[in-house]
């Protein structure tokens, strides 16, 4: 899902040197746009989802997600008293759906997170610098992206994986980490195609004639300026680090139970796909939803903070 | 064979025997299909890394082998004993240290050409050169022949090395149907040796005309090369390659040079699909007449009119325990793995989490095979007494919960060991986690140790004989098969000494009695006896009888199987 | 890659001839395609560096069987010696490249006795064949949904098609394999009594193709129907088109001519990076429905740490992008006016 990233990165983001009432105009056109509420307002569901599911476990509302029932294995939908039926040990299939949201978002925003400081850095030198080492990091973001991506993320996750050992945290980390690896490139070059064109304009001539610091007035004008296409990219990146983590569960290389996510329900959902249908269904039904809502806001987003598009 | 994972979707769908009735409820006297129609299609579930039965190590490949080629011997239906097989008879010296064994007049290669015993020599020299690197080699070989105790010793680069290792092992060929064999001590167990696949007679001339002429004994790629291609892949076993599409599947015709005369099947084609669901949808629109049923689809086959009768649940000689590692405290402690042991509900094991398709056991050597004895329940699930014994030992539950369960990275692995867990977590009240990870690094872990609790692992036997079992946990399998490395006073010597022995009572006797010290001890926890649980459409009729060798790693005895008329 | 260019050529260093030649628009374009050709082969040397050590940092072995008997240690070291892996790392690295200049692959560890490149070269004809039909399908149908969308802005059409498009994108491909196949082959087998059904699983020049292409097909589709719906409205609304619409041609003229010619240019840029997609989903779409290509290879490859193969089918992936890569730069210089190659 590199594919929108490029698109992006082409699109010919216009640096607006006028600042004020962008956000305001920017706020007036989101709202205005149902599909990006509709998905603005899934995200919130889902954010509230994550963090209130173990309060609602420890209310004995929600059935604990780690809790096995062998008895009950593989229970349809309502059946034994599961609202969406029981996984192969058992487990409350709406609980595992609800905690998974955390991972899920987690793996979202914090791979973003990741990527933010690599990709600007990168960026910031490759512009700011130009010249040779422009054309290094170029070339260096040339052989990142002739990487097949999955294939680098495999290498990585079984080759750390058992550094990491049982610790939640840090496999989670390096999951993350793995994924970011293979998705800077874009934010990279977005950020310094914007450097580019920032540094063509003639008030930076004018500012170094007159003494003052370059880096710090890029700096200055970059960032409010390329802050909305920062955050699409940002924002459009967020679906895929989620794909990209129910692939690597589908094949098995993913986040490891118990810890319940998405991709893993989808793997073990696949594989009792005859016996117990609606298994491989919900999850793929929540990932899809998400990625939905990712792409709604991320869509306004864009329309919103794109100052050439006129509605 | 050690079993690590329970490969369940790439167990091979085995061509039982059935004494009573074919497939379904059929009459005996339902016609066969013409010859046209007599085509078999199953799943062998991964493909084999290796055409050459030496090279075999695995059930999937071991498959392809047994039916290519033929070994001096095989084991009887019932498993008691053995039976000829390339080999009409066998004598044994009376000091038990040569074997001699009488080549059939009659058998022959697929090319026509006659199975001398010359074959065999160069067959098992070829299998104990070190250049080769041939995974079954160590123990059976390398320590019954009598040479071959040098084989770790010999560097495989050093041609003139190699050649004098080989010249002096014990194999010779006095006449063109005889095969000698000196061993280096008396083994009781050999004639089982003589059994596996990896046995089979080689023909040099085939193997040189491949490699382009003769070459020096530490070229292993060129010794190699005549296993590629079907067309250099000779046989002297019932079947016969026509045809191998790499990843996809390979086709056996029969062998009409066959001493045993061909069978019905004109053509058994298998499929390599490691996708339990592929293969089952497969199953369904026809396009496979036998698979081994996927866990995750056996309630969908029970709970199905037509599907549960075409299904078969076959034992199998494996075994499955948990691998405590003795060099680690608290586990050093008996009581405590007791404990672990007491700790897990086998019958929820087996019956849910499994839906039936195992059985639950406390000792070591299976059902079917000589020397099973579940009379010593010190093992069996009690929590009370499990808490009594953590409580004798004097543990604390936070020095338990640092313990982790390796935990292999496959889904059913990770399926029954967070079961477990969740047992342990439950019946002792602890807080223990999982350790899952790349199958690879387990193994690389295992071997050196480092790990507190491990499973499932597990055992197949390669012949039924309870020497192949016992080995496993010698002192001086530690760290190779025995991971755990207990220490367990009285064991080595009881089984070299039943390893040794010649009186077949006396045998069973020292067996019995070193398993008991393995269960008393709780060197390792016992927990079940894996089953297969197959279907095959009700036009497959293939003989089947319980505990045949056919449920020996690999067996597939399509000889006497047939297609009816559908 | 092509950028707009901002200073000249150091024309002073290079033969007049080769000035000249660089000064016509077919010769800078051969200088250009040149340089990146031969570009590729540091890319390439360093796709075999970080594979190598990234392979070699896992703590497995080769010879650590997943499950079945392990090896004695005696047989480890022999096979150490017959895979030359006894040897220093940086000393086999240099052989592995010195081999790969002459192209030899080495022998896979997992399928003894076998070539990688005779592995690859027999399960690269499926890869290669589910790739390119999917890609045949997903420019016309991404394209044509997304020109449709963008004419039809707001309708009920555009509604349909994007919304497909969408939910196509958000849902994992390979749920969707799966239950296509629980559902048009299974299902139907049994609905039908075995008339009419899809097959469930292999690669078959026939209907065999319709549910692995469909699998691969649908998120491409849906990304690129979208882009091209936005850069043609994009295009729609600029000044040119409404000077020709004024002009009276007829519709089909103006579409054909101005706005596909222009909204192009960034479907044309995603066209790369589907391909590499394509490369990653044909692992899935192979383990569902059973396809010998190397996307299945590749993972197994890396399960079994068969150094050889990964490094082999990584080499080949990498080269097929970059090759796209290239290509999507050479029809940029056809299709965006602006653009001039450095």
């Amino acid at each position: 899902m590199a594919l929108a990233d490029t698109a992006l990165e082409r699109t010919d983001w216009d640096v607006a040197e006028q600042q004020i009432g962008l956000w305001q105009d920017a706020w007036q056109r989101f709202r205005r746009n149902r599909l990006a509420i509709v998905g603005a307002v899934i995200i919130v569901f889902l954010v509230l989802v994550a963090f209130l599911s173990p309060l609602l476990v420890g209310l004995h509302i929600l059935q604990s997600p780690v809790k096995q029932n062998v008895e009950f294995i593989e229970s349809g939908v309502g059946q034994n008293g599961f609202v969406l039926g029981s996984d192969e040990l058992g487990r409350d299939t709406l609980a595992r759906l609800m905690f998974g949201s955390q991972v899920s978002l987690a793996v979202g925003v914090l791979v973003q997170l990741i990527i933010l400081p690599i990709g600007l850095a990168i960026g910031l030198a490759a512009g700011y610098w130009g010249g040779r080492v422009d054309n290094l990091l170029m070339r260096f973001t040339d052989i990142w992206w002739a990487f097949p991506d999955l294939l680098f993320v495999l290498v990585v996750v079984s080759v750390f994986q058992q550094r990491v050992g049982a610790n939640v945290i840090a496999d989670l980390l390096m999951i993350f980490g793995a994924i970011a690896l293979v998705n800077w490139v874009a934010l990279a070059r977005l950020v310094r195609g914007q450097v580019l064109s920032i540094k063509e304009k003639e008030f930076i001539e004018a500012a170094r004639s007159s003494g003052s610091a370059p880096l710090k007035l890029i700096l200055k004008h970059l960032l409010p300026n390329s802050l909305g296409p920062i955050i699409v990219t940002l924002t459009f990146g967020i679906p895929q680090a989620i794909f990209l983590e129910a692939v690597l569960s589908f094949i098995g290389f993913g986040i490891q139970p118990p810890t319940p996510t998405w991709g893993q329900m989808v793997n073990s959902g696949y594989e009792n796909i005859y016996a117990n249908p609606s298994s491989v269904v919900f999850p793929a039904l929540a990932i899809g939803f998400t990625l939905l809502a990712f792409s709604f806001l991320g869509d306004g987003l864009r329309d919103a903070l794109d100052p050439r598009m006129k509605r | 064979m050690h079993l690590g994972s329970r490969v369940r979707a790439v167990a091979l769908a085995t061509a039982g025997v059935l004494i009573v009735a074919c497939g379904t409820s059929t009459s005996t006297s339902e016609a066969k299909a013409s010859p046209d129609k007599q085509i078999l299609r199953v799943n062998d579930g991964t493909e084999p890394n290796s055409y050459d039965p030496g090279q075999e190590t695995y059930t999937y490949e071991a498959a392809v082998g047994r039916n290519v080629f033929e070994p001096l011997l095989t084991p009887k239906s019932d498993l008691s004993d053995v039976q000829p097989a390339a080999a009409s008879s066998y004598d044994v010296s009376s000091d038990g240290l040569t074997y001699t064994f009488h080549i059939r007049t009659n058998a022959k290669w697929s090319d026509g050409q006659p199975l001398t015993g010359q074959d065999f020599v160069y067959g098992w020299q070829r299998l104990l050169n070190p250049a080769l690197a041939a995974g079954y080699v160590d123990p059976f070989f390398d320590q019954s022949v009598a040479g071959g105790q040098n084989y770790s010793n010999v560097d495989p680069t050093d041609t003139a090395a190699v050649d004098s290792f080989i010249q002096g092992l014990g194999l010779s060929a006095p006449d063109d149907h005889t095969f000698k064999v000196q061993l280096q001590h008396p083994a009781a167990y050999f004639k089982w040796v003589a059994t596996l696949w990896v046995g089979a007679p080689i023909r040099k001339d085939i193997v040189e005309k491949a490699a382009g002429g003769s070459f020096p004994s530490t070229d292993a790629t060129k010794a190699e090369m005549w296993a590629q291609s079907k067309d250099t892949v000779i046989g002297n076993g019932p079947y016969k390659i026509s045809e191998i599409v790499s990843k996809d599947h390979v086709t056996l015709v029969p062998n009409s040079n066959y001493w045993g005369g061909s069978g019905t099947l004109q053509q058994i084609i298998l499929y390599f699909i490691a996708d339990g669901n592929t293969a089952f949808s497969k199953y369904q629109t026809g396009a496979l007449d036998q698979i081994n049923v996927p866990i995750a689809d056996v309630t969908v086959v029970r709970g199905d009119s037509t599907l549960s009768k075409q299904a078969h649940l076959l034992p199998e000689l494996t075994v499955f325990w948990m691998t405590y590692n003795t060099k680690r405290a608290p586990l050093d402690n008996p009581d405590v793995r007791m404990a672990f042991s007491k700790a897990i509900d086998r019958d929820k094991l087996v019956n849910d989490v499994e839906h039936g398709t195992d059985k639950a056991i406390e000792s070591f050597f299976p059902r079917g095979m000589n020397g099973y004895d579940d009379s010593d329940k010190a093992q069996s699930f009690d929590p009370t007494a499990a808490k009594a014994l953590l409580q004798k030992a004097g543990v604390t539950a936070d020095q338990l919960n640092k313990l982790k369960l390796l935990t292999r990275n496959s889904t059913g692995n990770k399926t029954l060991n967070q079961f477990i867990v969740d047992q342990w977590n439950t019946n002792l009240g602890l807080n223990m986690q999982t350790d899952i990870i790349d199958s690879k690094t387990v193994t690389r872990n295992i071997r050196k140790g480092d790990f507190d609790i491990y499973g499932p692992d597990g055992w197949g036997a390669d012949y039924p004989d309870q020497q192949d079992w016992a080995d496993i946990f010698t002192s001086t399998s530690c760290h190779g098969l025995n991971f755990g490395c207990p220490t367990l006073a009285g064991y080595d010597d009881l089984v070299q000494k039943a390893d040794t022995e010649t009186d077949q009572a006396q045998r069973n006797k020292d067996y019995a009695a070193a398993q008991k010290i393995l269960i008393d001890q709780a060197a390792v926890g016992f927990i079940f006896q894996q089953y297969e649980y197959d279907i095959w459409k009700p036009y497959v009729h293939l003989v089947q009888s319980p505990f045949d060798d056919e449920y020996l790693p690999g067996d597939q005895n399509y000889h006497s199987g047939y297609i009816l008329q559908h | 890659m092509a950028v707009i260019a901002g200073r000249p050529t150091r024309g002073a260093l290079l033969p007049p001839w080769l000035v000249a030649f660089s000064g016509t628009r077919g010769g800078s374009l051969a200088i250009f395609v040149a340089r990146r050709v031969l570009w590729m082969i540091p890319v390439l040397f360093f796709v075999i560096c970080i594979t190598f050590v990234l392979m070699h940092l896992a703590p497995g072995s080769p010879w650590d069987k997943n499950g079945g008997r392990q090896l004695s240690q005696s047989v480890v070291n022999n096979l150490n010696i017959k895979y030359g892996l006894n040897k220093p790392l940086g000393v086999q690295f240099l052989y592995y490249l010195w081999n790969v200049a002459h192209f030899d692959f080495g022998l896979s560890y997992q399928y003894e006795g076998q070539t990688v490149y005779g592995l690859i070269a027999s399960g690269l004809p499926y890869t290669a064949t589910l790739g390119i039909l999917a890609f045949l399908v997903i420019v016309p149908v991404g394209i044509g949904l997304g020109v449709l969308a963008a004419l039809r802005q707001n309708s009920r059409v555009d509604y349909a098609t994007m919304g497909f498009a969408t939910v196509a994108a958000s849902f994992p491909n390979f749920v969707v394999g799966a239950l296509m196949v629980v559902l048009f082959s299974v299902l139907m087998y049994k609905w039908t009594g075995g008339s009419f059904y899809l097959p469930s699983a292999d690669f078959g020049l026939d209907q065999h193709l319709i549910m692995p292409v469909i699998t691969l097909a649908l998120l491409p589709i849906a990304y690129t129907a979208r882009l091209t719906r936005a850069s043609t409205l994009e295009v729609i609304r600029q000044d040119f088109v409404r000077t020709a619409w004024a002009k009276g041609l007829s519709e089909r003229l103006v579409v054909i001519k101005h706005i596909l010619k222009n909204s192009l240019i960034p479907v044309v840029t995603t066209l790369g990076p589907t391909f590499a997609f394509l490369v990653t989903g044909s692992v899935i779409t192979e383990t569902i429905f059973n396809i010998p290509g190397i996307g299945r290879a590749f993972v197994t490859s890396i399960e079994s740490y068969d150094y050889p193969m990964i490094l082999g089918t990584t080499i080949l992936f990498a080269f097929v992008i970059a090759v796209c890569n290239l290509v999507v730069d050479i029809l940029y210089v056809f299709i965006d006016p602006r653009v001039r190659l450095t």
